[in-house]
């Protein structure tokens, strides 16, 4: 008999090996193969990190509204699309925070100092503030479908950051710079090895994210299921105490 | 079968009193009162007018005695310390601005870069107290074949210039 143990099936180990070879051959591009920038130095490879991991947030956030919406708008409201919308929301503010923190480092580097409250710096931590008030919404009690319905309605609200976010470097003038690759100009502003190391962070730290995901997800499933658990049982006793 | 509510009171029969979660309560507080603390602090720095140097003396809110923030490009050779302090032209649009700055700015502050200085105009000196150092969003390897050490700022130059 096979034996199930944990969150992992045979596809997500496969995809954990992947994304700990792409990690390695990140750490090696970053670190050892490509260039130090003419201006930074060795500082700018702080951005194979910083910038994957705030892509990754996107993404994660992304995810988990539209999970909330298929939830909300679904007809048997399925809490499978809730636990993806939670475990999502939760590894994103993982990422963010670890962006929040290497670009603290980033900043200290070249502007001289970790923080400043300029547009793009305090959007991010308000992004990042949200999800955390999402989570703890998330854990207020109730049934599972109370908590899917208040926090796919917060989670449809709190999406709408992420383009103010993105775009706060042109609608403000800012400290930080403008998108290298995702520009309004259609225009790639890095040297070749530089470019596929951020290209290669960007595909593994999204590997990452889904490896984490679906196990978080199958997590969240078995504490629902716990939970659940303990209320038949709670059920089942006072049907034994009302037939005694 | 008969499921009404039930009249235990034997000690140690008593369901458990229901928990409130105060934990998350306590953490959406938090996170309430911290993002007012950001969009409030946000709102302080934006007090200061972000000038381009071209603008001070002419864009309101960029003349006189006030505080700004002043946004330029450091002047080739013109960076000097003495005495603990720093001094620099800042250069945007053809227009300058002598900045005088208490410290040594940190970074990767050099020539041909652009930074935004913080602080007042004062008798024509922009009389700086604090210096960030912007970078572009433009990413060149440092080659050695091509740019040597010797040529390096020369190069940094004409990346941010061109």
């Amino acid at each position: 008999m096979a034996r199930q143990s944990g969150t992992g099936t045979s596809a997500t180990r496969r995809l954990g090996i992947l994304v700990i070879l792409m990690l390695a051959g990140l750490a090696l591009c970053g670190l050892w193969f490509s260039a130090e920038d003419v201006v930074q130095g060795s500082t700018v490879r702080i951005m194979y990190i910083h910038v994957p991991s705030i892509w990754t947030a996107y993404i994660a956030f992304g995810l988990t509204a539209v999970c909330s919406a298929v939830y909300l708008s679904g007809k048997n409201r399925s809490l499978a699309w809730d636990r993806f919308a939670g475990a999502a929301g939760e590894i994103g503010v993982l990422f963010v925070a670890v962006s929040l923190v290497t670009g603290s480092m980033w900043g200290r580097l070249t502007w001289g100092t970790y923080w400043v409250w300029d547009a793009r710096l305090t959007s991010t931590a308000f992004l990042f503030i949200t999800y955390v008030g999402y989570l703890a919404v998330r854990q207020l009690g109730g049934t599972h479908r109370q908590r899917a319905r208040r926090s796919s309605v917060l989670a449809l609200l709190a999406i709408l950051e992420i383009p103010l976010v993105h775009f706060s470097v042109t609608l403000w003038r800012s400290l930080h710079q403008e998108a290298s690759v995702a520009n309004p100009n259609a225009k790639v502003a890095l040297d070749g090895l530089m470019l596929f190391s951020l290209f290669l962070g960007l595909v593994a730290f999204t590997l990452l994210f889904v490896w984490l995901v679906l196990h978080r997800q199958r997590a969240m499933m078995l504490e629902d299921a716990f939970s659940d658990r303990g209320l038949d049982l709670a059920i089942t006793a006072r049907r034994n105490e009302a037939g005694a | 079968m008969d499921l009404t509510p039930r009249t235990v009171t034997e000690p140690g029969t008593q369901p458990p009193a229901r928990k409130r979660r105060w934990l998350p309560i306590l953490v959406v507080v938090g996170a309430l009162l911290g993002g007012g603390v950001i969009v409030t602090q946000f709102l302080t720095s934006a007090i200061d007018y972000y000038c381009n140097v071209d603008e001070v003396g002419v864009r309101s809110g960029c003349s006189g005695e006030r505080r700004m923030r002043v946004q330029g490009v450091v002047e080739q050779n013109s960076v000097k310390h003495a005495d603990g302090g720093t001094t620099f032209t800042l250069d945007f649009n053809r227009k300058t601005l002598k900045v005088a700055y208490s410290g040594d700015p940190g970074g990767v502050f050099q020539e041909c870069i652009p930074i935004i200085a913080h602080g007042r105009v004062v008798n024509g000196v922009f009389e700086s107290d604090r210096i960030e150092v912007k970078h572009s969003n433009q990413y060149v390897e440092k080659n050695s074949t091509r740019i040597d050490a010797s040529n390096k700022e020369a190069a940094a130059c004409s990346v941010l210039k061109g």
